[in-house]
C-alpha cells in the first residue's frame, strides 16, 4: 500500500516558504536552461535556416564569407552562362550577383556598429525565395534607394518606408521593409548594386553569387563545374553548407550552455537535498507513525522522493513560466539580442522557445527532484519504528 | 564559549547542512565570475592596450573603406605629430577557418615609436625591420598554435588572393593587452599582389587605417581634429577618434550579448540566495528553543542577531573563497593552455578572455552579499523571538 500522495503535497504546502524557497531555485536552474537554449536555438535557427537547398553560393576560392570574397563581372558572365541553374519567369538565369559592404551605421545610443549592406540585382528576390517584401515596394537602380529587413527596420530610427539611413558615403532613401523568414538577411540591408559598388569604390566587381540549381538538375555537377572552370578561380558550395559552417561556434556556445546549466543543477541538488534532509528530520515521528500504521520501507521511500519531485514539478512549472517571460521581455522590449557575426557586422537575434531547451529544463528538473530527494527519502525509510515512535 | 566557538558550533551541528550550503555557493560563485570575466576583460584590454597619446584613422564610413595609402604621409606632416604606422587587414587563416585571428600589414620602421608601451624586445624589431617576411606574433597566438619564434608559417589569404609565407622573428608580450595579432611588412603584401584570373589588380595603394603617436596628451585633440579637417571634402573623409574609443565602438557590438550573459549571472546569484536564505531559516526555526533559553538567560537582540548573520554570511564567506579562487586558477589554467579561444569567431577578442584577480574579489564580495540578504531575514526573526511564547511551546 503507497502512501496517498496528498500526504505528499500536503507536506508541502504545511512548510509553505521552505517549498517555495527551495522550488525558486529549481524554477531559476530550469529558466535559465531554456533562456540560454533560445538564445543558442535562435542563433542556429537564424544561421541554418538562411541557406536554402537549392541555391549555391559561388565565391573566389579560399574566400571563407562573402565580406571577403571579390569577384569580376566576367565571373559573372561565366556563371551565368553554365547550365544546370534554373530560370525565371522571363527566362533570364536566377544569377545574383551580390556585393557585400559593412559600413558604420549610427546606433540610438549613440555610438555605431557595423551594419550589413548587400547591393543586389532584382533578381535577387527571386534566387532568396525567404525574403519578401511586406511593406513599401521594390529599390529602383541608380538613385540611392534601399530596402530594409525587418530586424533592421526594429533597431534603427530611419529605418521605415519614407525614412532616411546615413552610412557609407551618401544618405539613402528607404522605399521597402522586407521579411526575411526569420533568417539573417532580417539584419540586412539591400541595395542597388551599383550604387554599392560606387559606394565601396569597388566598380565592377561583387562579392559573390547567389543562384538557384535548375529543379531535376544535379547539383553537385554544377559545383564541379564551376570548380573546375579554368577561366576563373572560383568555388561553390550549397547555401545550406555555406551556413552551417558559420553556425559552427553556435554549437560551441551550446556546450557553453550545458556547462553553465549542469553546474547550477548542481547546486540547486544541494538545495532539495538540505530541503528534504530537513523535512525527514523533522517528520521522524510522523514517519514512525506512518510505518506503525503498516507503511511498508518502499512506500515510505516513494513518498518522500514523490514529495521531492512534486517540489522540482513545481519548479519546472514556474521556470518554464518565468523564462518564457524573460524570452518575451528579451525578444519584445529590447528587440532580440545584437550579435557580432563572423563578418563582424551586426545581426539580431530572437530568442527562439524550443522543445530542447524545455525538455533541457525537464531533464534537470528531474534530476535535481530525483537525486536531492533520494538519499534523504533513503534515510527516512531506514528509520527504525521504535526508535522514530520514541522520539516522539 | 566565545561568540566564534558559537557560531563554528552550529554550523557543525548539521554538517552536510553547512558542506551542502556552502557548496552550493561555492558553485553559483564560480559561475558568476565566470559571467562576470567577460565584460572586465573587455574593461582589461581597454587598460591595458591603449594609451592616452595614439589615435586611430579610419575613413568615415567604416572600415571596409579602404584609405588611400598617400594619406599616411600626409598625416605624418600634421603638427604635433611623433609617429604614423597603419593597419591593413589581410584576413588571413591558419590552416582551417576556424583558426581565424587579427593579422595586419603594418609599417615595419616605427613600431617602436608607435608602441613604445608593448615592451617589444630591440632585437626582434631589428630582425623584423631587416627581414621582408618577417611576422611579429601575440604571445597567446603564439601558444595556441604552438608556434616557435623562427619558424616558417604560412597563412592563407581571405581577403587577398594570396597565400603568405612568414617567418616568426618576435613575440609581441601579452602584457601588452594585445596578445593575438600578428604584424607583418605592408609592403610584402603589396608586392605579392600581381594581376591573375579573378584579380586585376596589381599593387594595393590603401591602407586600412591610419595609427598616429601624438607627442603630447594635451595635443591629441587638436591633432585629431587637424587630420580631420585635413582630409574633409576629399575622396575618403575620415574620422580620427582615441585608441580608447575606438576600443570601445568597437567591443560595443558585443554589448548585447554581454547583457543576456550578465542577466543570466543574476538569475544564478538569486537561485543561491533562495538556496541559503531557505537553509537559515531551517535553522534559526529548529533552534527556537535554544535562541529563547539565551535570551532568557540574559542576551541581548544584538549579539544573537550577530550570531545567526555571521553563521550565514561565513558560509557566504568560505563558498565565495572556494568558488572565486576555483574558477580564478581553472581560467589561468586555461589561459595559459592557450584553450579558452573556442569561441573565437564568435566573441572575437572576448574568445580569450582570463579572469582577473579584481573579478575574484568581486566574486567574494558577492558571496558575501549572499550570506548577508539569505541570513538577515532568519537572523532577524531569530533575534525578534518573543521569549515567553517561544518558551511556552517548549514546556
Amino acid at each position: 500500500m503507497l502512501v496517498p500522495v496528498t500526504y505528499s503535497t500536503r507536506s508541502l504546502l504545511v512548510r509553505r516558504w521552505t517549498s517555495i524557497f527551495t522550488a525558486g531555485g529549481i524554477g531559476l536552474v530550469v529558466a535559465v536552461t531554456i533562456l540560454l537554449a533560445g538564445l543558442v536555438g535562435g542563433l542556429q535557427r537564424m544561421l541554418v535556416g538562411t541557406g536554402d537547398p537549392d541555391n549555391l553560393v559561388v565565391l573566389r576560392k579560399g574566400a571563407t564569407n562573402d565580406g571577403s570574397s571579390f569577384l569580376t563581372r566576367e565571373a559573372v558572365q561565366i556563371v551565368r552562362a553554365l547550365s544546370g541553374i534554373a530560370t525565371g519567369a522571363d527566362g533570364r538565369p536566377l544569377v545574383s550577383p551580390e556585393i557585400i559592404n559593412q559600413p558604420f551605421i549610427r546606433t540610438r545610443e549613440g555610438g555605431r556598429e557595423n551594419v550589413l549592406v548587400r547591393g543586389i540585382e532584382p533578381v535577387a528576390f527571386q534566387v532568396h525565395r525567404d525574403v519578401r517584401l511586406v511593406e513599401g515596394r521594390m529599390l529602383q537602380p541608380k538613385l540611392g534607394e534601399v530596402v530594409v529587413g525587418k530586424g533592421v527596420a526594429l533597431r534603427h530610427d530611419g529605418a521605415h518606408v519614407g525614412g532616411r539611413l546615413s552610412f557609407g558615403r551618401r544618405t539613402w532613401t528607404v522605399v521597402g521593409v522586407f521579411d526575411g523568414g526569420g533568417t539573417a538577411f532580417e539584419s540586412e540591408i539591400w541595395a542597388d548594386l551599383s550604387d554599392v559598388q560606387d559606394d565601396a569604390r569597388r566598380p565592377s566587381g561583387c562579392s559573390g553569387i547567389r543562384l538557384r540549381v535548375a529543379p531535376g538538375a544535379d547539383r553537385q555537377a554544377l559545383i564541379d563545374r564551376i570548380a573546375a572552370d579554368a577561366r576563373v578561380t572560383l568555388e561553390a558550395k550549397p547555401e545550406t553548407v555555406y551556413y552551417e559552417e558559420q553556425a559552427d561556434a553556435a554549437n560551441s556556445l551550446y556546450v557553453l550552455v550545458l556547462v553553465l546549466a549542469v553546474i547550477m543543477a548542481t547546486g540547486a541538488t544541494f538545495g532539495a537535498l538540505n530541503t528534504m534532509y530537513a523535512a525527514v528530520a523533522g517528520r521522524t515521528a510522523e514517519i514512525g507513525t506512518l510505518r506503525a500504521l503498516g507503511f511498508s520501507r518502499t512506500a515510505i521511500l516513494l513518498s518522500f522522493l514523490s514529495e521531492s519531485l512534486l517540489l522540482a514539478a513545481g519548479g519546472f512549472v514556474g521556470g518554464v513560466v518565468l523564462g518564457v517571460v524573460a524570452m518575451w521581455a528579451v525578444n519584445t522590449l529590447l528587440q532580440g539580442v545584437a550579435f557580432s557575426m563572423m563578418t563582424f557586422s551586426v545581426a539580431t537575434v530572437l530568442l527562439q522557445p524550443s522543445t530542447t531547451g524545455v525538455l533541457l529544463g525537464l531533464l534537470f528538473a528531474v534530476a535535481i527532484g530525483g537525486l536531492g530527494g533520494l538519499a534523504p527519502a533513503w534515510r527516512a525509510s531506514r528509520l527504525r519504528v521504535v526508535d522514530a515512535l520514541h522520539r516522539a | 564559549m566565545t561568540y566564534g566557538r558559537l557560531v563554528l558550533r552550529n554550523l557543525s551541528r548539521h554538517p552536510l547542512r553547512s558542506l551542502f550550503t556552502t557548496l552550493s555557493i561555492a558553485l553559483s560563485i564560480f559561475l558568476v565570475c565566470a559571467v562576470l570575466s567577460l565584460p572586465s576583460a573587455l574593461a582589461a584590454i581597454l587598460d591595458k592596450a591603449v594609451s592616452n597619446t595614439r589615435i586611430t584613422v579610419h575613413h568615415e564610413a567604416g572600415l571596409t573603406y579602404l584609405l588611400p595609402a598617400s594619406y599616411v604621409n600626409k598625416v605624418r606632416g600634421v603638427p604635433g605629430v611623433a609617429a604614423v604606422n597603419h593597419f591593413t587587414w589581410f584576413g588571413g587563416i591558419y590552416d582551417e577557418p576556424k583558426n581565424m585571428f587579427p593579422n595586419f600589414g603594418i609599417d615595419p620602421d616605427t613600431v617602436a615609436d608607435m608602441w613604445p608601451d608593448y615592451k617589444i624586445d630591440p632585437a626582434a624589431l631589428r630582425r623584423f625591420r631587416a627581414v621582408r617576411n618577417a611576422a611579429l606574433v601575440g604571445e597567446q597566438t603564439m601558444r595556441k598554435f604552438g608556434w616557435k619564434v623562427g619558424q616558417m608559417i604560412t597563412l592563407r589569404g581571405t581577403a587577398f588572393p594570396v597565400n603568405l609565407t612568414f617567418e616568426i622573428v618576435g613575440m609581441i608580450p601579452a602584457a601588452s593587452g594585445n596578445p593575438v595579432v600578428l604584424w607583418f611588412h605592408h609592403k610584402y603584401l603589396e608586392e605579392s599582389l600581381q594581376p591573375r584570373p579573378g584579380w586585376p589588380f596589381s599593387g594595393f595603394p590603401f591602407v586600412g587605417m591610419v595609427w598616429v603617436q601624438v607627442d603630447r596628451p594635451e595635443h591629441v585633440e587638436r591633432v585629431m581634429r587637424d587630420i580631420d579637417a585635413l582630409f574633409h571634402n576629399s575622396e575618403a573623409e575620415t574620422a580620427a577618434e582615441t585608441e580608447k574609443s575606438f576600443f570601445q565602438n568597437f567591443m560595443s557590438s558585443y554589448q548585447g550579448f554581454i547583457r543576456v550573459i550578465l542577466g543570466v549571472g543574476f538569475l544564478v546569484v538569486a537561485a543561491v540566495v533562495l538556496i541559503a536564505a531557505n537553509t537559515s531559516a531551517m535553522g534559526v526555526r529548529e533552534r527556537i528553543p535554544e535562541i529563547a533559553v539565551l535570551k532568557s538567560l540574559g542576551f541581548r537582540r544584538r549579539p544573537i542577531l550577530t550570531v545567526l548573520l555571521c553563521e550565514s554570511m561565513l558560509q557566504g564567506l568560505v563558498g565565495g573563497a572556494v568558488g572565486a579562487a576555483g574558477a580564478f586558477f581553472l581560467f589561468r589554467a586555461l589561459a595559459a593552455a592557450g584553450k579558452t579561444g573556442g569561441l573565437g569567431p564568435l566573441l572575437g577578442p572576448l574568445g580569450s578572455f582570463y579572469m582577473s584577480p579584481a573579478t575574484a574579489m568581486q566574486g567574494l564580495a558577492i558571496a558575501l552579499v549572499v550570506g548577508f540578504v539569505s541570513g538577515i531575514v532568519p537572523a532577524w526573526n531569530g533575534a525578534r523571538l518573543n521569549v515567553i511564547d517561544a518558551l511556552r511551546r517548549l514546556f
